[in-house]
Order: structure tokens, then C-alpha cells, then sequence
């Protein structure tokens, strides 16, 4: 009989793994999302260049390549990433390159009678962006960002492939250390089900806050 | 006599190849109401538009308050306006909107101080206390709280001339603020532009379909068709008496049309 409350503990282990890359890739890419996003929009030519340089960089090349680059290449270059830093720096500037996209046609989703209105009351280009159209625009990107969120926990399994102990890895363990393919595999894949759950719940939920009052219905 | 406040000096605009503004001249002055009439793509409009610097002209130059609007003067040349000056300039000049352009995120009160607090560093007590002042004028006190999306048409106008009456502007400009109301939502706006053009002392351009409202309201009535004023006079000249066939066949049409001028 498997003693399989220690293998349980250590696919506990990497579903920690995972939520922490889930975290720190989203937290970098939320903010290249944003980086990208807006330099779209710049009035700058070589900021528009270089933001739509990296967008179709990183959504142009396969995930897998990009976190090679990362943990092989870099260190050629004479720079060396933990799989970790590795993981997180493939995961967020290729998950930022979607959501900057997301950022883009969201802050272009918001009417051109705002903006007008914000030159009427005089508001620089900056206030206004900051005050009035990032606030609606960010309604707008919420959904999309929730997806890019679970692709993002989803593609962090590849970081197996660096020997980062993450979920999938640990569940390879197991089935090596077993000989059990169902267990450890079925129980990863709950586990990789719930976490995206817990993401697109608390999305949802932070959608209706911010949702508050702009329907008309008094609260 | 004392300057004209707004100055328009053959100033045309095209959008594609529709000419909007064939050199137009014209001057306003202080404290002068004026109501811009004419068929939808006269230009009257636009020229509201133009001077909120939502429009940039083609060209001709404008002043306001002996000031350009789109040129700055250094060292004796006329350069074209940058950002800087262009935000100076606009603080004399208020607008409202047809469609109310409120913030709706924002509730009404936030509405209305968050211009003076970011463009004016007004404290925030100091934006919320005026800003209460002004929203009593309007009859939206009761209201400071609520979201824009729980007010009327009527009451998001009357937020919206309270927003635009915060920045104490010297010029205000009405884009035809009551036509997308429905008709018994346009007296309370109406009233309250009464009270403003009796209570204060801002010069006030008012583009509308309002025929009766005009004749009550302005100074001078400017008639406008392709870009050009056709006519222009005393409302009872314009309404009672107009010389123009263009301006008679345009008051014949809105009176059948169910307008009481």
C-alpha cells in the first residue's frame, strides 16, 4: 500500500509553487499590461514602436522558447535567473503582451465625449487618463483579464521543464516514485480546476464592486 | 465701450472636403448672450467646439480676452498654440454639453469638484463646499451623492452646467444642452440658464432649437447656414422681422415643425 499522505504533501508543495509564479508572473505582467498598453497609445513614435515591438515579440513566439531563452540563453549573456526568476519573467512578459492589448483597446473603448469632457474642465492629458479614463477603462479590461490570469496559473506548468518544483512537476514525481499515473495526475488537474476557479470568482467579484452605482440601480 | 471678449477672425474649418466655416468673423462682447440659430451643419456648432479647443481651425485667428487662442506671440512672431497655453486659455472658457459628457463613475458631487481640486489645487473642503453652492443653484443638492446613472436627463444637465460653472469660467458655451431631453425635462434646464444669465455676469453663446427660449434669453441672434451668419440682429428682428429668405424659410420650418417662437 502507497504511502500517500506524504506524496500528497509534496504536491502540496507545488501547488505553493505554482500559486506563487501564478502570483509574481501576474503582478509583472499587469504591470508590462499596462507599460505596453498605454505606450500603444503614446503620442511618441519610438515609445509606439518599441511597445508594439514587444507585444508582437512575445505573443509571436511559443511560450516554451521564451522560458528556455530565459533559464539557457541569458546565461551566455552573462545573465544568470534562479527557475524561478526564469519562470516568472517568461510567464509575465508573455501573459503582459496579451493583457497590453486588452489595456489598449479598453482605454479606446471609452467614448470620445469623455475626453472631451475632460478638455472642457481642463484636465491635462495625464489627469485625465489617470481620474477619468483608466477608472472606466478598467471595467472593461477586468473579464479579460481574468482569463489571461488562468492561462497564466495554466502555462506555468511548463516551468516543469526547468526542474521548478511546481505542480506538474511534483505530480511526475510522484507517478515516477509510485508507479501511479491516476492519482497524482487527477489530483493535479482538481487542483489546477479549483485555483482557476478561485481566480475567476474573485474577478467576478471584483467586478460587481467596481461596477457599484454605474447601472443606475442605488446602493 | 469695452473690448470685445471674443474676437473671430476669418476662420475656416473643413472636415474631408465638407467646408464647415468659410471665413467667418465675428466678435462677442462681455457679458453678451448670444443665441447661434441655423439648420443642423450651419456650423454653429462647431464654432462652440472650436473655441473649447475640441476643433482646431484650418485657419484665421481667434482672441479671447485680447489673448490668441491658437497662436502665442514670441518675440513678435505668432507661433502655433502648445499644450501649456492652450490649458491657460481654456480656463476662461466653460462648456456644456448636448449629451452631458458626466463622469460616471464618479458621483455628482465628485463630479463637479474634481476639475477645481486636480486643475485648481482647491482643497478639497474648500471644492465640496463651492461645489455644494453650486449644485443648490441648480436644484441638485439633494442629489450630491447619486451616481449619474440614477439621475434624468434634465438632472444630469443641470450637474453638468454645475461642473462647468466650478472652473468660474468667463465664457460659457451651451451646445444645444436641452435637445436631448424629453419635453418636459427642458423647462428645468431652461430655468436654470434664466438664472444664470440674470445672476451673473459671464458672456454665454447658446446653440439651440429652442426658438422661444432665444428670443427671451439673447442679446443678439446670430443666424447661421453653410458656414456663414446669414443674419444676425436684435431676437425681435430675427423672429418678428427676419430680411433674410434663408432665415425666413429656416423660422417657417421650425414652426411647423410645433416650436413656439
Amino acid at each position: 500500500m502507497t504511502q500517500w499522505s506524504g506524496y500528497f504533501g509534496l504536491i502540496l508543495q507545488g501547488a505553493l509553487v505554482t500559486i506563487e509564479l501564478t502570483l509574481m508572473g501576474s503582478v509583472l505582467a499587469l504591470i508590462m499590461a499596462f507599460l505596453a498598453g498605454l505606450g500603444r497609445l503614446s503620442r511618441f513614435f519610438a515609445i509606439r514602436a518599441l511597445a508594439t515591438a514587444y507585444i508582437e515579440f512575445f505573443r509571436g513566439t511559443s511560450i516554451f522558447v521564451q522560458l528556455f531563452w530565459a533559464y539557457f540563453v541569458l546565461p551566455f549573456v552573462g545573465i544568470s535567473l534562479t527557475p524561478l526568476q526564469a519562470g516568472v519573467l517568461a510567464l509575465g512578459l508573455n501573459v503582459g503582451a496579451y493583457g497590453a492589448e486588452v489595456v489598449r483597446g479598453a482605454i479606446q473603448s471609452i467614448g470620445r465625449e469623455q475626453y472631451e469632457a475632460c478638455i472642457a474642465v481642463n484636465l491635462g492629458r495625464w489627469q485625465a487618463m489617470r481620474h477619468v479614463i483608466l477608472p472606466q477603462a478598467l471595467l472593461v479590461m477586468l473579464p479579460t483579464f481574468g482569463n489571461n490570469a488562468i492561462e497564466l496559473l495554466k502555462a506555468t506548468a511548463v516551468v516543469s521543464l526547468i526542474s521548478l518544483t511546481d505542480l506538474t512537476f511534483q505530480a511526475q514525481v510522484v507517478r515516477s516514485q509510485t508507479g501511479n499515473t491516476l492519482v497524482p495526475f487527477t489530483t493535479i488537474l482538481v487542483i489546477y480546476f479549483t485555483l482557476a476557479l478561485i481566480i475567476s470568482w474573485g474577478v467576478r467579484s471584483l467586478e460587481r464592486r467596481m461596477a457599484r452605482g454605474l447601472d443606475g440601480v442605488r446602493v | 465701450m469695452s473690448a470685445p471678449i471674443i474676437k473671430i477672425n476669418a476662420i475656416s474649418k473643413s472636415f474631408g472636403t465638407f467646408k464647415v466655416l468659410d471665413g467667418l468673423s465675428m466678435q462677442v462682447m462681455p457679458r453678451e448672450k448670444l443665441a447661434l440659430i441655423g439648420p443642423s451643419g450651419s456650423g454653429k456648432t462647431t464654432i462652440l467646439r472650436i473655441l473649447m479647443t475640441l476643433e482646431r481651425i484650418d485657419s484665421g485667428h481667434i482672441q479671447i480676452d485680447g489673448e490668441q487662442l491658437y497662436h502665442m506671440e514670441r518675440n513678435g512672431q505668432l507661433l502655433p498654440a502648445d499644450e501649456r497655453h492652450l490649458a491657460r486659455m481654456r480656463q476662461k472658457i466653460g462648456m456644456v454639453f448636448q449629451l452631458f459628457n458626466l463622469f460616471p463613475h464618479k458621483s455628482v458631487i465628485d463630479n463637479v469638484t474634481l476639475a477645481p481640486i486636480l486643475t485648481k489645487g482647491m482643497p478639497r473642503a474648500a471644492a465640496e463646499k463651492r461645489a455644494m453652492e453650486l449644485l443648490d443653484m441648480v436644484g441638485m443638492a439633494d442629489k450630491a451623492k447619486a451616481m449619474p446613472a440614477q439621475l434624468s436627463g434634465g438632472q444630469k444637465q443641470r450637474v453638468a452646467i454645475a461642473r462647468a460653472l466650478a472652473l468660474q469660467p468667463r465664457i460659457m458655451l451651451f451646445d444645444e444642452v436641452t435637445s436631448a431631453l424629453d419635453p418636459e425635462l427642458v423647462e428645468e434646464v431652461l430655468n436654470v440658464l434664466w438664472r444664470l444669465c440674470s445672476e451673473t455676469d459671464m458672456t454665454m453663446l447658446l446653440v439651440t432649437h429652442e426658438m422661444g427660449f432665444a428670443h427671451d434669453f439673447a442679446d443678439r441672434v446670430l443666424f447661421f447656414d453653410r458656414g456663414k451668419i446669414v443674419e444676425e440682429g436684435k431676437p425681435d428682428e430675427i423672429f418678428r422681422n427676419p430680411k433674410q429668405e434663408r432665415t425666413q424659410a429656416f423660422l417657417k420650418k421650425i414652426i411647423a415643425a410645433g416650436h413656439r417662437v
